[in-house]
């Protein structure tokens, strides 16, 4: 009844090829995105900032540059985790060798730091594929904290190995560390992740974008009409370890504030990215933040109504809920393996018609 | 039959002979494509046609032999080259891209035309938005040329054999080829969409004044289409001329038909 699309007629390309071609699609990302920015960070208090809102937008981050590697590219990579802590320690030493630099450039040179050794890792893409590729992707994960536990550079020398973030301010914020209010905190994290989702939108229904998926979904055929696997793939794995960079600065400067890496980084980070994904739907934007929101979210729920409603010890909750969302996470790859995504947009055909479904 | 036959040559394969270990697919085969002809090779199974279309697009590296193209002798090229170079080719199994859509899929034949950099099609304004139009245009015509308007949207993997085909040649066609290689198109076709085809063949030759080399076993079409023929078996080449001097070869009667050794 609301969401109709019958004489939305479109007169030119550009509005052909816009985003949100639908208005009622357009109005309500407007209204997230309003609610968001303006109505939340007056609401906001150290729980919501720390336990929600901050997870769910890194991991979200992080999913996004995997999305664009797997889902896109069809690239599989189980170095998700090393990759974040490329990002990591890459900003902990560009804050520690230029103080004075504005954090989003630091950002941004993590995420180039991260972006390069992401390629270098992707080189044996060129030659295998699928769960051999995953394997070889093993070896970033490994041999990297390994080299972020040992080499003492990376952390200062640090007696207890682990890295804490310097106080940095934002155009006079702070926004890390202690003295940072939730509120600065969770809205320099959302401009970064709006910023950059926005772009991954962008890039993926361009011309590369269309070169990952045409080497995902049949790669000889992509050669003959002309595309480069070596560039595609490789540029696959650069703007994906840019992000996963980007979100692994984050992590550690504004959502943890200290990690040390075998904790912090380990293998586990790299599935809980791929579960994301894989629930919120390969190749997509959008399914990246629904996952995001199912893993950060759901564990939060399931605690809440176990030791607050049904008056489980905590200890005993811990153990359940890992059991209930892994049994989640099966039900609803059988019900539907498109991920989460995919079930919105078939809501979506369903409110088109609603409620005369004839 | 075609409005503007020249008696330039686009192509020249010399000698080519390839081998994979023992079998020998191809055994010293020339013969040459002209500028704004339609070119059929046919043959019995296994006879060497696709390879020889996988040798013309680089896919293949010959042993022996020389691909003369626009003038240009090469030894070893990769497919990349080939599709920068005017080839453009459709495949015997359809190789469309399964996940995209119609649009996205013939967009992708405009690929090699498109050029502006990561950054801009991150902030998708100025240049890279105009880009994207500019050939957003182009796709529409292949797309209205074709007749495929309704399925734009259409995830490709959704779509009927027959108009799988009709997208995978529009990829084709998006790059703006001088030599197109189609390899099979009409298989499993229906007479009707065999027709259609077949008129998007001779129109695309006519119009876009674009060179075509063909594989195909309808010999009707074959016959009806082409401008000249090359038969090959087992790898060599029996026959060539125009189809009446083709039909009436008796070496290609004796390979499509067998011939008694006795």
């Amino acid at each position: 009844m609301f969401y109709r699309e019958s004489g939305q007629l479109k007169s030119s390309y550009v509005a052909d090829q816009a985003m949100f071609p639908i208005a009622q699609d357009r109005w309500f990302v407007f209204g997230v995105l309003a609610l968001a920015f303006l109505v939340a960070p007056f609401f906001i208090n150290e729980y919501w900032a720390n336990a929600i809102l901050l997870p769910f937008l890194v991991y979200a981050l992080a999913a996004l540059g995997l999305n664009i590697l797997t889902g896109y590219c069809g690239q599989v990579s189980l170095g998700t985790g090393a990759f974040m802590a490329v990002g990591a320690y890459a900003s902990f030493k560009l804050v520690g060798f230029f103080p004075e630099v504005n954090f989003l450039i630091v950002l941004a040179l993590s995420g180039v730091v991260t972006a390069a050794v992401g390629m270098i890792f992707g080189l044996p893409s060129l030659r295998i594929k699928g769960f051999y590729l995953a394997v070889a992707t093993l070896a970033a994960q490994f041999f990297l904290i390994w080299v972020f536990n040992k080499v003492g550079w990376f952390y200062d020398y640090n007696l207890t190995g682990m890295i804490t973030v310097r106080p940095i301010d934002f155009f006079g914020v702070r926004i890390t560390g202690p003295e940072a209010t939730p509120a600065a905190k969770y809205l320099f994290t959302l401009t970064v992740v709006c910023i950059l989702a926005l772009s991954a939108k962008n890039i993926v229904r361009g011309r590369i974008g269309r070169e990952w998926m045409a080497i995902r979904d049949m790669d000889i055929a992509a050669e003959l009409i002309g595309i480069r696997p070596l560039r595609a793939k490789l540029s696959a794995f650069a703007v994906s370890s840019f992000y996963i960079g980007v979100a692994g600065a984050l992590y550690f400067s504004i959502y943890l504030g200290a990690v040390e890496p075998v904790e912090a980084f380990d293998i586990n980070q790299s599935f809980y990215v791929l579960f994301i994904i894989i629930i919120g739907g390969l190749g997509s934007v959008l399914g990246v933040f629904l996952g995001s929101a199912f893993i950060v979210l759901i564990p939060i729920l399931l605690k809440n109504i176990m030791v607050g409603g049904m008056g489980f010890d905590s200890g005993m909750a811990g153990h359940v809920e890992i059991l209930l969302m892994g049994m989640l996470i099966i039900f609803f790859l059988i019900v539907e393996p498109h991920g989460l995504a995919r079930l919105w947009q078939i809501a979506k055909e369903k409110l088109r018609l609603w409620p005369f479904p004839h | 039959m075609t409005n503007e036959q020249t008696n330039e040559t686009l192509l020249e394969v010399d000698a080519i002979s390839l081998s994979f270990g023992g079998v020998h697919a191809l055994v010293d085969v020339s013969f040459d494509i002209r500028k704004g002809e339609v070119r059929s090779i046919i043959g019995p199974n296994g006879a060497g046609k696709s390879s020889m279309l996988n040798v013309i697009n680089g896919f293949y590296h010959p042993q022996e032999g020389t691909i003369t193209y626009q003038g240009q002798a090469r030894k070893r090229m990769r497919p990349h080259d080939a599709a920068a170079g005017g080839i453009a080719r459709t495949f015997q199994n359809i190789a469309l891209f399964k996940g995209m859509s119609t649009l996205d899929n013939i967009m992708t034949g405009r690929n090699t035309h498109m050029s502006k950099s990561l950054f801009w099609q991150a902030l998708r304004i100025g240049p890279a938005q105009r880009e994207e139009i500019e050939h957003r245009e182009f796709v529409e015509h292949v797309i209205d040329f074709l007749e495929i308007q309704s399925i734009r949207k259409t995830p490709v993997g959704r779509l009927p054999y027959g108009l799988q085909k009709r997208v995978e040649l529009g990829r084709a066609l998006a790059a703006e080829p001088s030599l197109l290689l189609l390899d099979e198109p009409m298989a499993g076709m229906n007479l009707e969409e065999k027709e259609d085809m077949s008129r998007f063949i001779l129109e695309t030759n006519d119009e876009f004044g674009t060179t075509i080399a063909l594989i195909e076993h309808d010999m009707g079409v074959v016959m009806d289409i082409s401008d000249r023929v090359v038969v090959l078996d087992y790898g060599r080449k029996i026959a060539e001329g125009t189809p009446e001097e083709v039909r009436t070869n008796q070496s290609v009667i004796d390979a499509y038909l067998g011939v008694s050794h006795d």
